[in-house]
């Protein structure tokens, strides 16, 4: 049912109630961020994949905007009008459209309009309490609905940050694997280029270049490169200065330099991100492979397991949830604990609730510095579907 | 619609005239009906075709649309107009004109930058700099999205340009751009390189066919007829 069609208004709004409810009780203030947001701004965070899936338009003053794809960010921005800097607890929970692009045609589980119910925590310190109690609070607002069973997915990116620090290399190879941790087949190209030593030589830039410059000594760099873009006839146009272009250079000659990552490393790696496991199984199951190669991923594999004692605590029952190292949100701002509520009738690919952690959000939108924060929101419509017994209309397929 | 086979050519320069070349040395002769500047004709000999003259990027949607059966414009166009291009549309024939290349080019003094893969960490390290993402001038938004994103080039905006577009590194309004070029010239004389794997696609002319038109066998015997023409 897309929101145009209009039919199950009333059972929509019934159901928001219920959904508020809970979430006020459990002290969130509820709220009403704008509809329609700053395009610039909005878009720099979410990237050009959910960019392509946004409504945006331009005003008659020229001003680009568009309309809301989801509350998350709006919320963040709602957070720091209030609190600028950031850093102050607050939890927020709201009711409301987000409009996305379906291409091709939308169906009854992908509506281009569809409304979120969902809660956005800000500044806890406490990490694992606060990512378990944003998740119990979403259950027990779809068990308050009437949806009493459901198919729990996790994941941790705390964990692989955790594996990366563990392991041998240099930091600017980790912030690469980690960037394009979102990406498979990117993330393996640039695992299988780390592990060649051929395919760490430069490629553009001149080997004299390259075999003149200090890693060490980065003011000597920018005068070598800049000595070499003027026997090159290279001017410099655009937004990028020389020291840019140098301290990339400089970090290409590094890599030359760099013995590559060795095959087991890189192996270990792909097997980590293949863990699929039962949740309470996952952190023995990790153990047993990083154990023998002497690494402990120490504090991340501690939080993890508090994380779901937490949940069991707080009345999540953890036993038929499964873990996923690579269990993918495709909004690419989480940073740490993921999950993703689903029921059998709508599929895996059409999830009820979802959320996450996202610690470095709020900054990207304005904070001078990260603020801890988790959220999760709810798909009303699915979550209706769901309780109606209604079929997905087409196939189900692709992200909210 | 009438019940004529729909096709919907180039209206105006080189490309126009290349199209009617082609034809006229199939022996389809394009005769212009009513005044010399209307924009519909007829093919000499081939009472059941209708010619709709429009501009290559409305021949695009014509042929997204059905509202045209045939059609003869650039597989950029079509490839950047169609998002289900290859549901929508068959390519008929390559016409040996109207080549140009699709690329990515990034200012040549980007030295630390040769590949898409480099793309991707300096737009990383860009938005750690100056507090936003690298800027894309293009007029080609889809093709542009679907060659990054089949890349895992995401750190990226794009911002819309419609001519000029080699112009935008040096004015400020992009970092970077995706354009079409034929020789590189105009890249060059702008201080712009394509990058070595940047090349989206290497488009021509091509004559097509829509999927979604309403065909009857009469029209598709036509669309055989001035295929095999052609290709005589």
């Amino acid at each position: 049912m897309a929101a145009e069609a209009a039919q199950n208004v009333e059972a929509l709004n019934a159901q928001a109630q219920r959904l508020i409810a809970t979430f006020t009780r459990a002290g969130y203030e509820q709220v009403a961020p704008s509809v329609i947001q700053p395009a610039g701004l909005f878009l720099d965070v979410v990237g050009e994949e959910l960019r392509a899936r946004t409504y945006v338009f331009t005003d008659p003053e020229g001003e680009e905007l568009c309309l809301r794809p989801d509350l998350t960010v709006p919320t963040c921005r709602l957070h720091l009008a209030r609190h600028p800097g950031g850093r102050v607890e607050a939890r927020y929970c709201y009711n409301g459209p987000a409009f996305r692009y379906q291409a091709g045609s939308t169906d009854s589980a992908h509506p281009r309009e569809f409304r979120q119910a969902g809660i956005e925590s800000f500044a806890a310190a406490d990490r694992e309490q606060d990512d378990a109690a944003v998740l119990a609070l979403i259950a027990e607002a779809l068990r308050e609905t009437g949806l009493e069973r459901f198919q729990l997915s996790l994941g941790d990116l705390g964990l692989f940050d955790a594996l990366l620090d563990a392991l041998p290399m240099p930091r600017r190879w980790r912030r690469r694997l980690h960037h394009h941790f979102w990406r498979p087949e990117a993330f393996h190209a640039e695992l299988v280029r780390l592990t060649s030593r051929a395919a760490l030589q430069p490629q553009g830039v001149p080997r004299d270049l390259i075999d003149r410059l200090d890693p060490e000594k980065p003011e000597e760099a920018l005068v070598l490169v800049a000595e070499h873009m003027d026997r090159a006839g290279l001017e410099l146009i655009g937004t990028r200065t020389l020291e840019e272009i140098a301290a990339r250079v400089l970090a290409e000659a590094a890599d030359a330099r760099e013995p590559p990552l060795e095959p087991q490393t890189a192996a270990l790696i792909e097997s980590y991100v293949a863990v699929r496991a039962p949740a309470r199984d996952t952190a023995r199951r990790i153990e047993e492979l990083l154990g023998p190669h002497g690494i402990d991923l120490g504090g991340a594999l501690d939080a993890y397991r508090r994380r779901l004692d937490l949940l069991e605590g707080l009345g999540v029952s953890t036993w038929d949830a499964t873990f996923s190292a690579e269990f993918g949100r495709n909004l690419e701002y989480y940073t740490g604990f993921v999950f993703e509520i689903s029921v059998p009738r709508l599929g895996p690919r059409s999830p009820v609730a979802g959320g996450g952690r996202y610690d470095s959000l709020v900054s990207d939108v304005g904070a001078p510095s990260p603020v801890p924060a988790v959220g999760s929101s709810i798909h009303t419509e699915r979550l209706l579907a769901a309780l109606n017994g209604d079929a997905p209309g087409g196939v189900p397929g692709g992200a909210p | 619609m009438s019940d004529k086979l729909v096709l919907a050519l180039p209206s105006k320069g080189r490309l126009m005239e290349q199209c009617a070349e082609m034809l006229a040395k199939a022996g389809l002769v394009v005769v212009r009906s009513g005044s010399a500047r209307g924009y519909k004709a007829e093919i000499k000999g081939l009472s059941g075709v209708e010619v709709n003259f429009v501009s290559s990027a409305e021949i695009a949607q014509h042929i997204k649309n059905g509202t045209a059966h045939l059609g003869i414009t650039g597989e950029d166009l079509l490839r950047e107009t169609i998002a289900d291009c290859d549901e929508r549309v068959a390519f008929l024939r390559g016409c040996g004109f109207g080549h140009a290349d699709v690329v990515v080019a990034v200012p040549d003094c980007w030295i630390d930058v040769r590949h898409m893969a480099d793309l991707e960490e300096m737009a990383a390290s860009f938005r750690r700099l100056h507090g936003r993402r690298v800027l894309v001038a293009t007029k080609y938004m889809n093709l542009t999205r679907r060659f990054f994103s089949g890349r895992g080039v995401t750190g990226y905006r794009i911002v819309e340009s419609f001519g000029a577009t080699e112009g935008a590194p040096a004015a400020g309004l992009a970092e970077l751009i995706v354009d079409i070029t034929t020789t590189g010239s105009t890249l060059r004389a702008n201080g712009l390189r394509i990058l070595d794997d940047g090349l989206i696609l290497r488009s021509e002319a091509n004559l097509v066919s829509s999927k979604v038109a309403q065909w009857t066998p009469g029209l598709r015997a036509i669309e055989r007829d001035v295929v095999a023409r052609l290709a005589a």
